[in-house]
């Protein structure tokens, strides 16, 4: 795949573009601040960029902007931002036009390095990637409800979902059949009263707009 | 004979000078209604804070006046006219002092007026009487002197209205107090904070990556033995990097969220409301916008730690499930309001971050205070003075 990626800290910007390309990845473009990132974008039209949030100069959350806007001119840009903390709000910034190729990570998970080629590739395919600790959060912190009527095993598989997995994936992590998982699936639909809806990134924006509902 | 009369000359004169003061002083009360009546005029504000002024150099004059005659000195404690119109305005009129100058100039036109007025009745009688008991007895002089008493009697009674009230010297005494009180309190907080932070990352991310790196060399050691033990320790040692990775960012998050810096303090409470599980309304007056200068680092991590620890108890324990917050800036600070829709009856020493909140929000000069009746709803209101 054709990558773009904005990093300003040169460790791991080299670390990156090292892992990708060992990856058999191309790397395109390799920016370090965040008027730098559109117009690499533009210029390259790489199948995903990955980007920090916080960019130079301003060091706020300027990869997270260079992101809204990347996919605000080119709609269904798949993007996968990384950051040394996962916050709900940006979560829910990125969602908003869409979860489809979006990818929301911290930057720990890069060390996970089948797993984070795994989520780089399922983002790049118009899939999704929203790290554990938002979901997490997002689960911690809803206190009525049908969510204590689910079992621990649907509450994982829930988890799973929100995360932007799709079935095997879910069955291969907690080493069940797959039938099984579209059981789960099935069953947490009908406890939360949802829509049943199809693997892709349409269930994982039900899902979230379920937990986010309050 | 001839000393008696000076000295009784130098304490009439005094008198005289008061008598002079008191008329004076009628001129100027009679000009203070027209400085009344024009503050209420916009154009015409200025002319208050002018006339505090003046009152208290009239005021002044007689502390010099007295303080000569008596050898006592008289404190004067005024709050500064300073700063813009309202406020210079605010000041002369609630400053104390300038109600106790006020009545002290009315007095003064009685006392200052009757005591030269009897000082001029007795003067002749004594001339008369000591002048015959004195001049021509030769006898101690006795008129004369009591005169002087005259002099003595507008000086205590000057200096019985115009020394500072107990009220203001008593409060900056309070506030003094308060002051050095808070300090000690930021100091300790402070140097609990450093020691709080050294040990948790003494004894979390740095005792992992210490562990991390003993197993990468244990791996090293066991890789052509026995690779497969290899990958269970670089395994192990993943874990260990991530487990430190995450202690470090908790570490970071208590210390100053990042999230704050990303997006100040608007946008911080705007998180924390989204993600608190209630419903929240947050409202923001004249706070800066995206481009706007921020308040102090210190003010806004308070801000955020007052908010974000009022909506965690509303959503933990008051059964709210609604909550408003409202952000504004004023003129001596950053005031914030927290008001949830729970059933009230919250307890500082009920075990809740409120204490850690009050002293966070004390070491920084500020107030806090929570009213929670049985029924609700709880309502947390912080000041934080501060000027940016």
């Amino acid at each position: 795949m054709r990558v773009v990626i904005a990093e300003d800290n040169a460790l791991l910007r080299e670390g990156l573009v090292l892992l990708l390309t060992s990856a058999g990845h191309e790397v395109v473009a390799a920016v370090v601040t965040g008027p730098e990132v559109l117009p690499a974008i533009l210029e390259h039209r790489p199948e995903i960029a990955v980007l920090d949030v916080r960019l130079p100069p301003g060091l706020r959350d300027e990869g997270l902007r260079a992101a809204l806007d990347a996919r605000r001119k080119i709609p269904g840009q798949p993007v996968l931002v990384l950051s040394q903390y996962v916050e709900e709000t940006y979560a829910a910034e990125l969602l908003r036009g869409g979860a489809a190729g979006v990818g929301y990570l911290l930057k720990d998970r890069v060390g996970r390095v089948d797993e984070f080629l795994d989520a780089l590739e399922r983002v790049a395919d118009g899939g999704t990637a929203l790290d554990p600790e938002v979901v997490t959060e997002l689960l911690t912190r809803r206190r009525d409800d049908p969510l204590e009527s689910l079992t621990p095993r649907e509450r994982e598989v829930l988890k799973l979902m929100a995360e932007g997995r799709d079935n095997s994936t879910i069955a291969r992590t907690l080493v069940v059949t797959e039938r099984a998982v579209s059981k789960h699936i099935g069953n947490v639909f009908l406890k939360l009263g949802l829509p049943p809806s199809d693997s892709g990134h349409r269930r994982v924006l039900a899902v979230l707009a379920y937990l986010n509902h309050t | 004979m001839r000393e008696a009369i000076d000295n009784a000359l130098r304490g009439t004169y005094r008198l005289t000078v008061a008598a002079g003061l008191a008329l004076g002083s009628y001129v100027f009360l009679a000009l203070v209604p027209l400085a009344v009546v024009l503050t209420g005029t916009v154009i015409g504000a200025g002319t208050l804070p002018e006339t505090v002024l003046v009152l208290r150099h009239l005021a002044g004059f007689k502390r010099r006046q007295a303080a000569e005659w008596s050898g006592v000195e008289i404190p004067e404690a005024y709050l500064p006219l300073t700063g813009r119109l309202g406020e210079r305005v605010r000041t002369a009129l609630t400053d104390p002092q300038t109600w106790r100058d006020l009545r002290w100039l009315v007095l003064h036109l009685g006392y200052g007026l009757g005591l030269f007025i009897a000082a001029l009745v007795v003067w002749p009688f004594a001339l008369l009487v000591d002048g015959a008991w004195s001049g021509l007895l030769g006898q101690r002089p006795v008129l004369l002197p009591q005169l002087d008493r005259l002099t003595d009697l507008d000086a205590a009674w000057s200096r019985a209205l115009l020394t500072p009230g107990p009220g203001r010297s008593a409060e900056l005494a309070e506030r003094i107090a308060a002051l050095t009180a808070t300090r000690a309190d930021a100091i300790a907080a402070h140097g609990a904070e450093l020691r709080r932070i050294e040990r948790d990352l003494h004894d979390g991310a740095q005792a992992r990556l210490v562990a991390l790196s003993m197993r990468v060399g244990l791996a090293r050691r066991q890789f052509d033995r026995d690779p497969e033990g290899a990958r269970s320790l670089l395994d192990a040692a993943q874990d260990q990097a991530e487990q430190a990775l995450a202690e470090l960012r908790q570490v970071v998050r208590a210390i100053y969220p990042p999230i704050l810096s990303d997006r100040g303090l608007v946008g911080a409470v705007r998180a924390l409301a989204a993600s608190s599980g209630l419903t929240v309304a947050v409202e923001v007056d004249g706070l800066a916008g995206p481009d706007d200068p921020r308040p102090p680092a210190a003010i806004e991590a308070a801000g955020y730690f007052v908010v974000a620890e009022a909506l965690t108890n509303a959503a933990r324990h008051s059964g709210a499930n609604r909550a408003a917050v409202h952000l504004s800036r004023v003129p001596r600070g950053l005031r914030i309001v927290v008001r949830d829709s729970g059933r009230g009856g919250a307890h500082e020493a009920g075990g809740s971050g409120l204490l850690g909140i009050r002293r966070r929000v004390a070491a920084l000069d500020g107030a806090m205070t929570m009213t929670s009746p049985v029924g609700g709803p709880t309502t947390i209101e912080v000041d934080l003075p501060c000027v940016w």
